[in-house]
């Protein structure tokens, strides 16, 4: 039986004028900056931009036949999905042990934690600037180190794993300190117990905090990966336009801005990136119904 | 109620600046630039003309790259400076769509003679219905530097003005050979065009765009032949995977590389570096085709270049716009110009003065090229379309990467041909 429609009172109107009110400036923001952006973007991918946006000529699919026939956009799909491979996995695991360690009463947990947090507080470019020179294969740190002789980012094998490592690096700090909230969730009973009953910290670890965080480790997942996916700032910065290793490593993003802000073709580069989002959207389809199964809520 | 009155108190002081401002009544000319090297000489210049207008006039530099999107950015709002820098790469667009101020008139009531400017600029800068938007700043060129300190170590004779590609490629092959590869005796990225290997393709009787703009012959046989001798140039100089990540520039300034060719908008950053007592200019090789052992008409070009000074079409102040640029472009402020060591001046002959003005490094190398025969800068309509194509993958980076291999570099002369033709058709 559905519920009698209530009245609302004055009072109740009274609030929920100024809770409107109080919303408004955050939905017009998101309208005006987010939201009608999104929809010109999917107009634009069907129209052949003219000069300075003006003239734009309707093509229909002609765009995404292009997008869909590019055997660069397919590559930088490929380079896109192995970033995201280096970024998620290792991203998470290195945090979650480090969040586990930090998480004990220990002298200097804060110290440390700020250190892991460093990176997140720095701005992406200047992150980039500074492996791109630890990597140089002239004067670079690494290679002066090691006394090596490698192109760490200019050899097409190891570029793409050299950028994912620097992905890796700014992240760990992020996933770190939200392993470290989903850690205090979980009650202190579990691990008294366990103890008693003599399991060892590693048997702990996996039988208690890993399926006990599971939660928290699918949210970090979830938006690490699109995160991942929608890399640009690390290409960007790091690899030169005449860098041989570029086609290898350049994200669908990259390309987007390739496109639409150096060529002026934002119709096609609109295409590029409405491919991305049906991509992401896909992914994220594949990872909700893997929710139900593989996370452990009590 | 402390807060309350702090504040009143704070809107208070920001209608007062507001007023002050108001009252004061004049305005400023915003004008911007790419090229923070400029700043210094171009405000000067631009201070003489406040002394006579009285409108102060405000130079920002914005980076080569982000001064793009941000014209691109300001033509679609309406918001561009009311006075900027225009490029042979896109000011055909700016002038079809009406985003410049037509200097016509001007030109017109103030009689002046647009002849006195190299050709090729005034060309760029007219467009097809025969309306000028932009009046000529400069001009440049490009030379060969090189590093004394490394051809000394090294025991190579210098450079000089008779060189062939030939000899310089001879030069370089000591030098990295000798250095066991420590030291590069030359280095050349795709990139590095204009001042590059485009002067080799036109050397060697090709042409990167045809005179109408609608075209290129680089991959015929003169432009093979062309980037045949850049290739064996690259053999002996630096490799791909080193000048993508340092940039030629860079490797040069570190000692790293005996020779390098530059145009002469970068002498200052040489002039100002470290090491730039061992810094020296001479005169890019020319192509010995006839093979008589001397340099005649047509073996020997360098590229030329030639900035404009436009005004946005929506200015509030057009008529002021116009006498900063004119007076810019005038025979006076472009003879300081080059005195200053700012550019050399987009009106030909007066540009002696510019071999002078960096005390201690002798630049005559740059004045000296305009007696070579000259091109301009190759352009079409969207010029950064097969710009950015040929120094990537699938154009020439395939056949820089691994230059001992002669096959790559004419393939990548077919694959530029193709490229160029499938971008102008695109236009």
């Amino acid at each position: 039986m559905a519920k009698p429609r209530k009245k609302m009172t004055a009072a109740a109107k009274n609030e929920a004028k100024w809770a409107w009110c109080f919303i408004l400036p955050t939905i017009i923001g998101l309208l005006v900056l987010n939201y009608w952006p999104a929809i010109d973007t999917v107009i634009q991918s069907f129209y052949k931009t003219g000069d300075f946006g003006m003239g734009n000529k309707w093509v229909g699919l002609a765009n995404y036949e292009k997008v869909f026939g590019s055997a660069e956009i397919w590559q930088s799909l490929w380079n896109t999905v192995k970033y995201a491979l280096i970024e998620v996995p290792f991203g998470v695991c290195i945090a979650l042990v480090l969040a586990v360690f930090l998480n004990r009463k220990l002298k200097g947990t804060s110290f440390f934690r700020t250190i892991f947090f460093l990176p997140m507080v720095c701005a992406p470019a200047a992150v980039a600037m500074v492996w791109r020179w630890l990597y140089n294969q002239q004067f670079g740190l690494l290679n002066n180190i090691f006394h090596t002789n490698i192109a760490w980012i200019s050899d097409p094998n190891i570029a793409w794993i050299s950028i994912g490592v620097i992905g890796v690096w700014s992240v760990i700090g992020y996933n770190m300190v939200l392993f470290i909230s989903g850690l205090q969730e979980i009650p202190g009973d579990y691990y008294e117990a366990a103890a008693i009953d003599g399991a060892t910290g590693i048997k702990q670890f996996f039988k208690i905090t890993v399926p006990l965080l599971s939660p928290t480790t699918f949210f970090i997942v979830q938006t690490r990966l699109i995160g991942a996916l929608t890399v640009f700032d690390l290409m960007f910065m790091v690899m030169d336009k005449t860098n041989v290793a570029l086609k290898k490593t350049q994200s669908l993003v990259y390309l987007f801005y390739d496109y639409a802000f150096t060529k002026g073709n934002q119709g096609y580069g609109a295409a590029v990136v409405m491919f991305l989002v049906i991509f992401i959207m896909i992914i994220t389809f594949i990872l909700q119904k893997l929710e139900k199964k593989l996370v452990f809520y009590n | 109620m402390k807060r309350i009155l702090s504040v009143v108190l704070a809107l208070a002081m920001m209608m007062a600046l507001v007023v002050t401002s108001a009252n004061a009544a004049d305005f400023t000319i915003n004008v911007n630039i790419w090229d923070s090297n400029q700043q210094k000489g171009l405000q000067e210049i631009a201070d003489d003309w406040t002394a006579i207008s009285g409108i102060p006039v405000k130079i920002e530099v914005v980076d080569w790259n982000n001064y793009w999107t941000l014209l691109e950015a300001g033509a679609r709002g309406g918001e561009l400076p009311d006075v900027f820098w225009c490029h042979s790469n896109t000011v055909q667009m700016y002038m079809e769509n009406d985003l410049l101020l037509d200097l016509t008139p001007y030109v017109e009531k103030d009689g002046i003679d647009m002849s006195q400017y190299y050709e090729g600029i005034t060309e760029l800068y007219t467009r097809s219905d025969g309306k000028i938007f932009a009046l000529p700043k400069d001009h440049d060129t490009i030379a060969l530097l090189y590093n004394k300190a490394i051809f000394d170590k090294y025991e190579v004779a210098y450079p000089t003005d008779d060189w062939t590609w030939q000899d310089m490629y001879e030069a370089a092959k000591q030098i990295t050979e000798k250095s066991g590869g420590d030291v590069y005796g030359y280095a050349l990225n795709t990139s590095n065009n204009q001042d590059g290997w485009y002067n080799l393709v036109y050397d060697y009787g090709a042409q990167v765009i045809t005179e109408d703009h609608k075209g290129t012959t680089i991959g015929s046989d003169a432009g093979k032949a062309g980037m045949e001798m850049v290739r064996t140039l690259l053999t002996v100089g630096a490799p791909q995977t080193v000048v993508a990540e340092t940039g030629t520039d860079s490797l040069f300034q570190s000692n790293k590389v005996g020779m390098i060719t530059q145009g002469s908008w970068m002498i200052n950053s040489f002039y100002t570096a470290e090491s730039h007592a061992d810094y020296y200019w001479a005169s890019l090789p020319y192509a010995d085709l006839n093979g008589n052992g001397q340099c005649d008409d047509g073996e020997r070009w360098s590229c030329y270049n030639g900035l404009g000074w436009a005004a946005a079409y929506n200015t509030q102040h057009p008529d002021e716009c116009a006498s900063l640029i004119e007076y810019f472009c005038s025979e006076a402020a472009q003879k300081k110009q080059a005195e200053l060591g700012v550019t050399m001046a987009g009106i030909k002959g007066i540009s002696d003065e510019f071999a002078n003005a960096f005390p201690g490094m002798d630049v005559s190398a740059f004045t000296k090229a305009e007696s070579f025969n000259l091109y301009f800068r190759p352009y079409t309509r969207n010029t950064v379309v097969w710009e950015d194509a040929l120094q990537q993958q699938g154009g020439f980076l395939d056949a820089w990467q691994d230059p001992s291999n002669a096959e790559l570099m004419a393939t990548a002369c077919d694959n530029a041909q193709r490229i160029i033709e499938e971008a102008i058709a695109a236009e």
